[in-house]
């Protein structure tokens, strides 16, 4: 059977499964990938639907953590204190404020690499900040989950730009300009245009009035954030020292869930962890599901069809494949897209300036924690907001995002010249 | 018991049975293949016994030692390393073909066929690879596993989320913290991915290795590849050897160690030891991004439809029709190298020579196939 009939099957029983029967997306993909299987002529390979899925552990591992950090240092009264302290001292300025929430919040992505450990810690610390000064909730849950795919990009730790790099022997090294280039200006852009419209119109006074204070005065500001501070100390360190230093996210975000219990209000940390986990269940399963749906992918030669198809394109219509067919592959890995499909499209640009260009196709391959099903970053930022679903987030991503392919191709297209201004 | 409650059990069940069913092929993979000791053969040591913080770990390897009647402690020798990376099936092949065919007459050859053990031990996610592939020799068939580029994180594990070299301070994505070929001149009390690196540094200063050779795969449409790395120490010898292999009809490129890449033998091992470092690359589809199905077929001959296309799209480094690369080829370009890198050293140190006999030449590779190269194994 050809590699396109066994995707159209692949995708065909997703659809199914996941829109007509409204099953669970990765119970979905697991029978996608099953169904690709059978058609490839590979009956039901146990070993590789397993093997697949854990290509995904350490994620899996540092997502549930993060989780159970979060939802204590949410029970002890920390991140509603975080947020009265924030609009108490800088209300006056809310045009600096937004861009402030927005490096804040890309912050953890920036040391870790990802956007989910973003989305999940700093984003919903600055969440409330921006509900309570007025913005409405699918615009903050966009606001952060575009910080967490900034972050993810922003130096010093790019992931997709060291498995781009790595491909072709690249090391990684100098990325750190062209990366703040990059990242930077879409930054503040994104800040204002999430944030700041909607802030300018807020009455600060009412606000400022709303804010219940009872929990900061009681336990002090110190002493309540401290479980963020020290998540924060450790995740520098990690990066900064790593000869010394190398506890890795999931135990991090541990010892701050930990501390997070002896900090503010006491609260029962088992049903914290098991509400958590609860929470994350879903996206966990997805993981599972997608990694077995990219092995099956793989052995039955539909990703090799996907690449060579995306590659098969005419020079003038490479930027075209590049800005649709690594964000979509995003849909499976944002990680994946970038081995899977940015190496080769840098392969295919080797007369650009090459630092330059992979930076910015990390860029794009960042653009795939937005693609359903899996959409990390999206679908942490509407549960750290409390929206059911996020399709009404996706929806505010989707001129942002056109905005940041643009920005990328841009980067791609000049890279020379940029190199030159450099 | 509630509706849910035995829909959780049932689920529960088939999650066990898929455990147990995939965890019993994971456990498959830590057995070793058979290896024929070969007329040349004189010893089999462990990596251990260079660095003996590496006994009993996983990974510990077996050192092959083939030493001529004549070597003395001032003869010439050469390190091969194999299976650096164990999705790189020609370096394996070529490791163990050298171990049970030749016979060296002057200087001694040492031989590492699985440099990364632990590597062999698992396939990585996402990449749909078959575990092991079959070769048919006269007496049998010869089967080899077809691992991963890195170390089993069942050993090592977790990965940082960036790798720092230990000597230099290069940053690297976090998995290329278990890739053998990034961790010299490797970290007495580092990771095992480390310590491997710097048993067999320590096997290289102890030795006094004259030339240590590191066999690899590429994909095809990566730009180093049919091609010799040379450190500068060693760029006269692989300049000499590049030629003579092209007199063989076997077109082979020459390229320089790049100085801002580290961990790599061919870098690492020139500068922190007195060895002429070389690394080879052969085309292998089967570890490739734009493959299509994977499969032993694949790893075997290298016949991929995608790869023919992607080569008429400009797209590759290496020239590639429906007849793809067999692995006789790969393997043969590798023998073919090793032996003409022996060659012109004795040619130009007719004092100190590295002879050996007993191995193919590349036509006869291409002419024969493997499989009456390789032993049956014992009964």
């Amino acid at each position: 059977m050809s590699e396109l009939l066994i995707f159209i099957i692949m995708v065909g029983v997703f659809a199914a499964v996941s829109f007509a029967l409204k099953w669970p997306v990765s119970i979905s993909m697991l029978l996608a990938a099953i169904a690709g299987a059978l058609a490839g002529g590979e009956g039901i390979p146990i070993r590789h639907l397993v093997e697949g899925s854990f290509g995904y552990v350490d994620t899996i591992l540092t997502i549930s953590t993060a989780m159970i950090f979060m939802n204590a240092f949410k029970e002890s009264g920390g991140l509603e204190s975080l947020s009265t302290a924030v609009i108490r001292r800088f209300h006056k300025i809310p045009a600096l404020l937004v861009i402030l929430l927005m490096l804040v919040a890309m912050f953890p992505g920036m040391i870790t690499g990802s956007s989910s450990a973003a989305v999940l810690t700093a984003g919903a610390v600055v969440a409330p900040i921006l509900v309570l000064m007025g913005i409405p909730a699918a615009q903050v849950a966009a606001f952060i989950a575009m910080a967490g795919i900034l972050g993810m990009i922003a130096p010093p730790v790019n992931v997709p730009a060291m498995i781009i790099g790595g491909g072709i022997d690249m090391p990684y090294v100098g990325f750190e300009i062209p990366l703040l280039l990059l990242t930077m200006p879409l930054a503040i852009l994104s800040a204002l245009w999430f944030g700041y419209r909607y802030i300018k119109k807020t009455d600060m006074k009412k606000v400022l009035a709303a804010l219940d204070s009872t929990t900061l005065d009681k336990y002090g500001a110190f002493r309540l954030f401290s479980p963020v501070i020290l998540v924060l100390v450790l995740m520098v360190a990690d990066r900064a020292f790593p000869r010394y230093s190398n506890l890795g996210m999931p135990l991090i975000f541990t010892i701050g869930a930990f501390l997070a219990f002896f900090t503010g209000k006491r609260f029962n940390v088992l049903n914290a962890a098991k509400l958590a986990v609860e929470q994350a269940l879903p996206v966990l399963g997805i993981l599972v599901g997608v990694g077995m749906f990219i092995q099956i992918m793989t052995l039955t030669g539909v990703r090799g069809f996907i690449v060579v198809n995306a590659l098969s394109v005419p020079p003038a219509l490479l930027y075209l494949a590049i800005a649709v067919s690594i964000p979509l592959f995003g849909a499976v890995s944002a990680f994946g897209s970038a081995s899977v499909l940015g190496v080769p499209f840098l392969l295919a640009l080797l007369q650009q300036d090459q630092i330059i260009t992979a930076a910015a196709l990390s860029l794009i391959c960042a653009l795939g924690d937005f693609m359903p099903p899996t959409a990390l970053s999206a679908i942490f930022a509407a549960q750290v907001v409390g929206i059911k679903g996020y399709g009404s987030t996706l929806k505010k991503l989707i001129i942002p995002s056109l905005v940041v392919v643009a920005w990328a191709l841009i980067f791609i297209i000049f890279s020379k010249q940029i190199r030159g201004m450099l | 018991m509630k509706k849910h409650h035995i829909s959780a059990l049932i689920f529960l069940a088939i999650a066990l049975v898929a455990a147990g069913i995939a965890g019993a092929s994971f456990l498959s993979m830590r057995e070793n293949e058979y290896i024929a000791k070969g007329p040349g053969v004189s010893e089999v040591k462990m990596l251990s016994d260079w660095f003996p913080a590496l006994a009993g770990s996983p990974g510990d390897t077996e050192v092959y030692i083939l030493r001529s009647e004549s070597s003395n402690d001032d003869a010439a020798s050469m390190l091969v390393l194999g299976g650096t990376h164990p999705n790189e099936p020609a370096a394996f092949v070529a490791a163990v073909l050298l171990v049970e065919n030749a016979q060296p007459s002057a200087g001694t050859l040492y031989v590492i066929p699985r440099a990364n053990n632990s590597a062999f031990t698992h396939n990585d996610p996402q990449e749909g690879s078959p575990q092991r592939f079959t070769i048919k020799t006269p007496d049998g068939d010869r089967v080899f596993r077809f691992g991963s580029r890195a170390t089993n994180p069942v050993h090592q594990w977790p990965d940082p989320d960036v790798y720092i070299h230990a000597s230099s301070g290069q940053s690297l994505s976090g998995n290329e913290t278990r890739n053998l070929n990034r961790g010299y001149p490797g970290k007495a009390d580092g990771t095992l991915t480390e310590k491997v690196c710097y048993g067999i540094t320590e096997l290289i200063k102890k030795e006094a290795i004259t030339i240590t050779v590191d066999l690899h795969e590429a994909s095809p449409e990566y730009p180093v590849n049919m091609a010799m790395v040379a450190h500068p120490n060693a760029m006269p010898l692989a300049s000499e050897t590049v030629i003579g292999l092209e007199m063989q009809d076997i077109a082979i490129g020459l390229e320089p160690s790049p100085v801002n890449l580290r961990g790599l033998t061919h870098r690492e091992l020139g500068d922190f030891t007195d060895t002429l470092p070389v690394l080879m690359e052969t085309p292998n589809a089967s570890q490739g991004r734009l493959r299509g199905k994977t499969d032993e077929a694949l790893v075997l001959t290298g016949i991929d439809p995608w790869y023919v296309k992607a080569e008429k799209l400009g797209r590759l480094y290496v020239p590639y029709d429906g007849n793809g690369h067999p692995i006789e080829e790969r393997v043969g370009r590798h023998v073919a190298g090793i032996a003409e890198l022996a060659f012109t050293w004795t040619l130009n140190n007719p004092e100190r020579p590295l002879e050996f006999s007993g191995l193919p030449s590349y036509a006869e590779l291409l002419d024969t196939g493997l499989g009456i190269w390789l032993k049956a194994p014992e009964q």
